[in-house]
């Protein structure tokens, strides 16, 4: 068990980065205030759609200390055999990421939930639509064919959704959005453009990681999930004692609010009878 | 709203309640404004009774001020302090009163607690901006304007779960989007997170979102009594105050029940003002007259939407006909 945790966590790499490890972006915000952009939101580096596209893949983070932290959690969220290259106070970072990382409970291997089915022709096009995907927390997963288990699927090149709208990517996610429609989305999240998330689960349980890119604290954040999870089990990167509060099934979904997180928090949801 | 007192309102005049040279609040005069105005209202020939009409001993009370242009303009100090010893003279402690706004910064520049008895409270929503904490997760309204991620806009939770009646104190303020900004945009916009998400680029959805906010219960049932301070205001570039040439003194509080009468008589104050200084009307809603980013009385930055105040009244918050509204005149 403890084996299998710790294959799934990144390490900090020191000398020379693997030679055929991908290097990925600092995961951070950009607050581009001066410059046009096709919305209103804040730009933001992640790199979970480019790890979820190559997954086998070994890949490395070089970022300054202050983003340590948020790159082992990132590549813990995403199951990525990762490396970090940082200096040595992003080293102390790292490291109290990952005794954070190591106490979180073992959940087994569940599989992504997503309502949506993306196929992915490798072509950068794809790719930014699966980064803006995520960005929007509309929750997709890879396929190699339409997979009628998901609420929709989509190909670029398709009839349906033609190469020219990913020109514009952003309005492409939002027609992708409406045609979903929120209310049948497994996931929402109320508070915070900075915040992504990733649910993963299996026969009446769920796991959210909730990433925060931001370099400062998100406060109140509201998270609704379809379905009746009376039972909650969180764990909070530097808030060993945070407890979801407002916590609500009803109408089909489960509700709660993180009263406050920093980097990284993962909440495990279960269909057993609260206990608490 | 519109409670006891639809398509009713009372304006009182000073002329001493302003030095506008100096910009000085003459703290006696607006006592007897309020003293005045109150008694109009409620028909109360004592002023503890005129209160009395609205609040007793175990009320928890919320003032919302408006502090949107703090520190140049906002609800004055004197204003708010006469309706805080009105309501310790009904008995209400002082621990259950509370002035509120939704942001620490603006509201903190006005320094109200100088001018309080000890023990009110003075409250900011988000202590960060953005922060949803202390708003209350059950009570919101959910739309989506522009394809914004967040959805919800969420009450304050002190409205929902601790204060028993509201006063709104809103100032006479032109506003941008909203074409004017009075009770019904005060108690809206002021009551609610993650509301300018309502404008982007030229457009915004003020005419429907306001009177959709400002009849969420509780906040409607608990918001009993509309106090609009024009002492002061802003007839171009509000809600903000950046520049003084946009600023004049109306020297006028008035008092109703009923924010869209109060709002409507509104109107007609800031659209005559902005006729005299040669302004755009507000309801002007040509592109050619949309310019961001410039203050200058013959641009706008929004298309604007005054509009929000009659399509209020058709939501069921109070009177829009000028002919139904009755007007009581005080000079003080």
């Amino acid at each position: 068990m403890t084996l299998l945790l710790a294959a799934l966590l990144p390490a900090l790499a020191t000398g020379s980065a693997d030679p055929d490890a991908v290097k990925l972006p600092v995961p951070k915000v950009e607050y581009r205030t001066n410059e046009a952009s096709a919305s209103r939101s804040p730009w933001m580096d992640a790199n979970g759609w480019q790890i979820l596209r190559a997954s086998t893949r070994r890949y490395y983070y070089d970022v300054p200390a202050g983003s340590a932290a948020l790159a082992a959690a990132e590549a813990f969220t995403y199951a990525a055999q990762a490396g970090v290259h940082t200096d040595a106070s992003g080293a102390v970072n790292f490291d109290r990421m990952l005794r954070f990382l190591r106490v979180i409970p073992e959940h087994g291997d569940l599989p992504t939930l997503a309502n949506i089915g993306v196929i992915d022709d490798g072509s950068p096009e794809t790719g930014e639509l699966m980064n803006l995907l995520s960005r929007r927390n509309l929750l997709y997963r890879i396929v190699t064919a339409p997979d009628p288990g998901l609420d929709m699927n989509i190909r670029l090149g398709s009839k349906e959704y033609p190469k020219s709208e990913a020109r514009n990517p952003s309005q492409l996610a939002q027609k992708i959005r409406a045609e979903l429609t929120d209310e049948k989305r497994l996931l929402r999240v109320y508070g915070s453009e900075v915040v992504i998330a990733r649910l993963v689960g299996a026969s009446g349980r769920v796991r959210i990681h909730l990433l925060n890119y931001a370099n400062r604290p998100v406060t109140g954040l509201r998270v609704r999930v379809l379905g009746n999870y009376p039972s909650w089990q969180v764990a909070a990167y530097e808030h060993p004692d945070l407890k979801l509060v407002d916590f609500r099934t009803a109408d089909g979904a489960t509700e709660f609010t993180l009263p406050e997180m920093s980097t990284y928090a993962v909440i495990d949801l279960s269909s057993a009878p609260a206990s608490r | 709203m519109p409670g006891p007192f639809p398509g009713k309102a009372v304006r009182v005049h000073s002329e001493k309640s302003v030095d506008t040279a100096t910009h000085k609040i003459d703290d006696r005069a607006v006592r007897e404004m309020l003293s005045r105005g109150m008694c109009s209202l409620t028909g109360a020939k004592k002023e503890r009774d005129a209160w009395a009409h609205f609040f007793d001993a175990g009320d928890v009370v919320g003032i919302k001020v408006n502090c949107s242009g703090a520190p140049k303009i906002f609800s004055a100090r004197e204003v708010v302090g006469g309706i805080v010893d009105n309501l310790i003279a009904l008995g209400i402690p002082a621990r259950n009163i509370y002035l509120y706004e939704r942001f620490p910064d603006q509201l903190a520049s006005v320094h109200y607690g100088r001018h309080l008895p000890a023990g009110v409270n003075i409250f900011a929503a988000e202590t960060t901006r953005g922060s949803m904490a202390n708003y209350d997760p059950n009570t919101y309204v959910e739309t989506n304007f522009f394809g914004e991620e967040d959805t919800r806009s969420n009450m304050i939770r002190l409205v929902t779960d601790r204060f028993t009646k509201i006063i709104n104190v809103p100032n006479m303020k032109d506003h941008a989007a909203a074409g004017v900004t009075g009770c019904l945009k005060n108690i809206a916009y002021g009551d609610f997170s993650n509301v300018a998400r309502s404008h982007n680029r030229e457009k915004t959805n003020t005419l429907s979102f306001i009177g959709t906010l400002a009849m969420v219960e509780p906040l409607r049932s608990r918001t009993v009594l509309q106090i609009m301070d024009g002492l002061c205001g802003v007839w171009h570039g509000g809600p903000f105050s950046e520049n003084p040439d946009f600023r004049f003194y109306p020297k006028t509080i008035v008092f109703g029940t009923d924010p869209v009468a109060i709002d409507r008589l509104l109107l007609d104050v800031i659209e005559n003002k902005r006729k005299a200084e040669g302004a755009l009307s507000i309801w002007d809603r040509s592109m050619a007259s949309v310019k961001q980013g410039v203050l200058e009385k013959h641009f706008n930055s929004f298309i604007r939407e005054p509009g929000h105040i009659e399509y209020a009244s058709r939501l069921g918050l109070g009177v829009y006909d000028l002919k139904q509204i009755a007007v009581t005149e005080i000079e003080v």
